[in-house]
């Protein structure tokens, strides 16, 4: 059985990149705007469902390598479409508003963005498996991996590493940790919070979509896509605490690695596994693993 | 207004035309309820069933309908859930021109359509229901199966399997979770071990209806690394798996039983290699020497693949066969009505003991309602006349040999079955 | 004031199903997602937001069930009791814990509870019928075993009994001295300490209400359909649930239940010309009622102002 432990993590991790690209989005626009996006995970379904149609068409053009192109394209496309556009006609007035109302907000997007895709992509499933079968396969532990489920593991590592620096060390990232730690010191500063709400808005819609044009070529896209997505972000974002890139980051692995080892030993406590680590972790410490009440940051 | 007259003018016709309209008191036409995925994950089952209706249901009616009345299907999507496919089946019911349901496509709905259709006395065929579940410890009067049950379907599986791997040591199970899923696992199982006690089941996994990733299933499967793989999933599930288990080379490593695999061959059978054990949980291949040596058939397959660019799979057999059996059962109750047209109560009594000749072979109502049809199954094997692989080393199990007799329990007659069975049932490749 | 509403709406509950007989289907569906909603914005009144109470509805729904399959009780009334007092205590256990949450994290815990009871649902096929659900079967009235198109009469207008019965109670319950204290939890909780009200004592008796109200709201569900399955405890229900709170407005208790027929009803004519779109209606219908009608449908009716706060 102990060889069985290897696949077990690679499955685990495989499993926890494809979660921590929208759960990550989904605690960034929270710790900037402090609103919990109800519609986060319908972006995640839009990525999957934009990309196989743009990979399939750039597929057709000229060839597979150019139907990869479709996994970064697609994202970018939705983050500045839909980005803007929500953040300002619908989120800018939730602001400082009870909570209720704020998720009912994104409940309402949610909605009208789940039958929107039922409209636009129609009810039968899609699914792009190029991508897979170009890069080829490994073996690890006597077992057969593919190749594009390793590079998602890197993918997150290469998204989480990057987002710090960003935060970190460019301007941009600067804007937005000031506007996190205090919005009104960053005004007094002439720092332009609409704008730094706008962009830090697009990010997450971008990471969502990202996570999702990633996992089309492994998974099936159809209808509910979105609402089975958005659930597992919430647990994840809340087990690592709501606003933290790296607890983001050690929940989604958490959640991942706990899900393939039920998979492994109680492969009936597999659906139900992150939602207990979920309960386990708010009972314990309500703000999440990395949260706190008080402190503001990211 | 206008719309009136030529409702006037129309029944007018029909009525010349048919000069018994008046003593009989058949409507112009009537309402059949037919239900079925065309949405979600299911769906890439449930469209080719919901196609081959749109296609009998326009024959029949291009044919003079049955005894001159037409049937106006009305569809209604599974995919909204069991409490929504509840719902609307009592609103269609409630409309006395809807005379009929051709329902469903799911265990999980059919199991709770049944009382439902008892409650308000529709009759009601089930075109795709499997799970033995179904008359197991209910009787109906108004629900008949025009389909084989998930004990014949999976005896099959088994039967086949033994006839072309003896040897076999471990088996690992994927299902998906729900009614169907489960009770394949327990047949399989329990047929296994009767007929070879010896056999070890390594692994049962029953992973969600509609997961879309079975990443982590197919880890685990490649390590237990058990001689057979035995998996009733279907629809995009089916696909997905094959998809995702193809290349990492879990066809290659075990032997691997798709029993609703034939369902799928024309959109990912490339990725299958030769020898993987597919089934058409009864006997809807469009291929079989049945099909191809009937007539309305070939038309059919003909016409289906013109319209809907791709062959009929089995749910498409499935579904028309179901239509032209309702069909008969009708003209059944308009015979011995002396041309009267049917009430439901008459409809359920002529259904009672019917046997007809179907598309792909036949079928046959039994006391207890439910149906008896014949078992294909056979291999993949690559064809040189179809860009995908068809099924080959085709066996024919007569349905009286796989289907326990009317009020035994299924499980306990399973336990009864004798190894030497095999030996006189026919052998794989014997059906051409 | 409520009371005319409440029994206007159950008039007009009672006697347009004598024309469009299906009607009385869709109502009753309506009532049983109106008392949740209830449910759900008598928290809303303490300004606790609940994105999990699909689960006490749920509870309701299978209580009723398991009664009948497991126990053999199968009076209609002794179940509808029964299954609201599982869910009350099902409420009363959990909200020990929720009571000392707030704000969002008091609406992911609630989340947490409803996901894990929903997948439990689910996996536990030999227990709960898995994702194929249970069977309600038509229960006995008085000892007599009614046929189904009688029981579903009887349920039809036993339910809009209920609906004023419970729109009353709870308007009383506002009323009281327990339900200001449960607004002054959403306007100032500090203050009410100081005051020696217990905070947490007036949320868990909110919680509780909420989840006997849904838990009765699933039990009367159970009975139209006659079929219940796990996804009655999933979360888009929950969203919906608070969905047809704030959409009815939360100013009065009629609200909820004039959010739930609006739903359904739009529901039930959205199958017919626009069956993959009727969500985008009613999210645009939300998004409506948010932006320009913060007392929500029913403050169409009744603006005296005195409950007119935005939930």
């Amino acid at each position: 059985m102990s060889s069985a432990y290897i696949p077990l993590i690679v499955d685990g991790l495989a499993d926890a990149a494809l979660i921590f690209f929208v759960a990550v989005g989904l605690t960034l626009v929270f710790s900037v705007m402090r609103i919990l996006n109800v519609a986060h995970g319908s972006f995640y379904a839009l990525g999957a469902y934009i990309s196989v149609v743009i990979g399939l068409w750039l597929t057709g053009r000229g060839g597979p390598v150019l139907g990869l192109a479709a996994l970064v394209i697609s994202p970018v496309l939705i983050a500045v479409l839909l980005g803007p556009l929500i953040e300002l006609t619908l989120l800018r007035w939730t602001y400082g508003r009870p909570e209720a109302l704020q998720i009912l907000v994104t409940f309402g997007l949610f909605l009208i963005l789940e039958d929107a895709q039922k409209l636009i992509f129609g009810v039968q499933p899609y699914s792009q498996d190029t991508p897979m079968q170009i890069l080829g396969i490994t073996r690890i532990g006597g077992i057969v991996y593919l190749n594009y489920q390793l590079i998602l593991v890197l993918m997150a590592v290469l998204v989480a590493v990057g987002l710090r620096l960003m935060l970190k060390r460019t301007r941009i990232g600067k804007l937005i940790v000031t506007v996190v730690t205090d919005q009104e010191l960053a005004q007094t500063l002439g720092i332009d919070s609409s704008r730094v709400f706008i962009l830090a808005f697009s990010l997450g819609v971008f990471l969502a979509a990202l996570g999702g044009a990633l996992a089309s070529p492994t998974v099936g896209v159809a209808p509910g896509l979105g609402s089975e997505t958005i659930v597992l972000a919430f647990a994840v974002a809340a087990i690592g605490g709501l606003g933290q890139i790296e607890g983001a980051a050690l929940a989604a692995i958490l959640v991942g690695l706990t899900r393939s080892a039920a998979i492994y030993f109680a492969p009936e406590f597999q659906p139900v596994a992150p939602y207990l680590v979920m309960l386990a972790v708010l009972l314990v410490r309500p703000f999440g693993l990395f949260g706190s009440i008080g402190l503001r940051r990211i | 207004m206008k719309h009136l007259r030529s409702m006037a003018a129309l029944a007018f016709v029909a009525a010349a035309l048919n000069p018994a309209y008046a003593q009989t008191g058949k409507p112009a036409e009537i309402g059949m309820g037919v239900f079925t995925f065309t949405s979600g994950p299911a769906a890439a089952y449930g469209m080719p069933g919901r196609n081959a209706a749109e296609l009998v249901i326009e024959k029949i009616n291009a044919s003079g309908g049955i005894g001159g009345v037409k049937i106006k299907p009305i569809f209604v999507d599974e995919g909204q859930g069991t409490d929504g496919v509840v719902a609307e089946f009592r609103r269609l019911a409630a409309d006395s021109n809807n005379q009929a349901m051709i329902a469903a496509l799911s265990s999980g709905n059919c199991l709770a359509l049944a009382p439902v259709a008892e409650q308000l006395k529709m009759p009601t065929f089930m075109w795709n229901c499997d799970t033995h579940q179904l008359f197991l410890k209910d009787r109906y009067q108004y629900v008949y199966r025009t389909n084989s049950s998930t004990v014949p379907e999976f005896i099959a599986s088994v039967l086949y399997l033994l006839s072309v791997n003896p040897n076999i040591k471990t088996v690992a199970i994927i299902n998906p979770d729900y009614a169907f899923g489960r009770d394949a696992g327990l047949i399989f199982k329990e047929t296994l071990k009767a007929l070879r006690p010896n056999v070890e089941v390594v692994a049962e996994l029953y992973p969600k209806l509609g997961s879309p990733s079975f990443n982590t299933e197919i880890s685990r499967l490649a390590a237990t690394q058990p001689d057979v793989i035995f998996s009733n999933l279907w629809g995009a599930d089916l696909e997905n798996f094959v998809r995702q288990a193809a290349p990492r080379q879990l066809f290659e490593r075990s032997k691997v039983i798709l029993a609703l695999g034939e369902s799928v061959l024309q959109r990912v059978g490339t990725l299958l290699p030769d020898g993987v054990i597919i089934g058409v949980i009864g006997d809807g291949w469009w291929k079989s020497p049945h099909a191809q040596a009937n007539a309305q058939a070939k038309d059919f397959i003909e016409t289906y693949r013109k319209r809907f660019n791709e062959y009929p799979v089995f749910p498409s057999f499935k579904m028309a066969n179901t239509l032209y059996a309702v069909k008969a059962i009708y003209e059944k109750a308009l015979a011995t009505n002396k041309n009267r047209w049917p009430t439901r109560e008459d409809l359920i009594a002529a259904a009672k003991n019917l046997k007809t000749e179907t598309l792909t072979g036949s079928l046959a109502l039994r006391e207890d309602n439910d149906g008896l049809v014949d078992q294909i199954v056979g291999a993949t094997v690559k064809d040189s006349a179809h860009p995908f692989p068809v099924m080959g080393q085709m066996v024919r199990y007569p349905a009286s040999l796989l289907t326990p007799p009317v009020g035994t329990d299924p499980i306990a007659w399973i336990g009864k079955l004798k190894p030497d069975m095999l030996n006189t049932l026919p052998k794989p490749g014997a059906y051409k | 004031m409520t009371l005319r509403h409440i029994i206007g709406l159950a008039l007009i509950a009672a006697v347009l199903p004598l024309a469009v007989p299906w009607l009385g289907f869709v109502f009753t569906l309506a009532v049983g997602k109106g008392l949740a909603a209830l449910g759900v914005a008598v928290l809303l009144r303490g300004g606790l937001i609940s994105i999990g109470h699909a689960l006490y509805f749920a509870v309701g729904a299978y209580a009723t069930a398991f009664l009948m399959r497991n126990d053999g009780i199968n009076e209609f009334l002794l179940l509808l009791l029964l299954s609201t007092v599982v869910a009350t205590l099902v409420g009363l256990v959990v909200g020990v814990f929720m009571v000392r949450y707030r704000a969002i994290f008091f609406a992911m815990l609630n989340l947490a509870v409803s996901m894990v009871f929903f997948t439990l649902l689910s996996k536990m096929y030999h227990v709960t019928g898995g994702t194929d659900g249970l069977r309600v079967a038509t229960p006995t009235l008085f000892g007599f075993a009614p046929s189904r198109v009688q029981f579903n009469s009887v349920l039809q207008y036993g339910s809009l009994i209920l609906m004023i019965g419970a729109a009353l109670i709870v308007d009383r319950y506002l009323r009281s001295p327990l339900g200001e204290a449960l607004s002054a939890v959403h306007s100032n909780e500090v203050r009410l300490e100081y005051l020696g009200v217990s905070a947490r004592r007036v949320i868990l008796i909110a919680y509780a209400a909420s989840a006997a109200l849904a838990g009765l709201g699933g039990t009367v569900t159970a009975f139209a359909v006659g079929h219940i399955v796990p996804e009655l405890s999933y979360w888009t229900i929950s969203g919906q649930l608070v969905l047809i709170a704030v959409l009815g407005g939360i100013g009065g208790t009629p609200g909820a239940f004039i959010g739930a027929f609006f739903l359904e009803l739009v529901r039930t004519f959205a199958v017919g010309f626009a069956a993959d779109a009727w969500n985008v209606i009613i999210g645009i219908a939300l998004l409506i009622v948010i932006f320009f009608l913060p007392e929500g449908l029913y403050g169409l009716l009744h603006r005296t102002g005195k409950q007119g706060s935005t939930p």
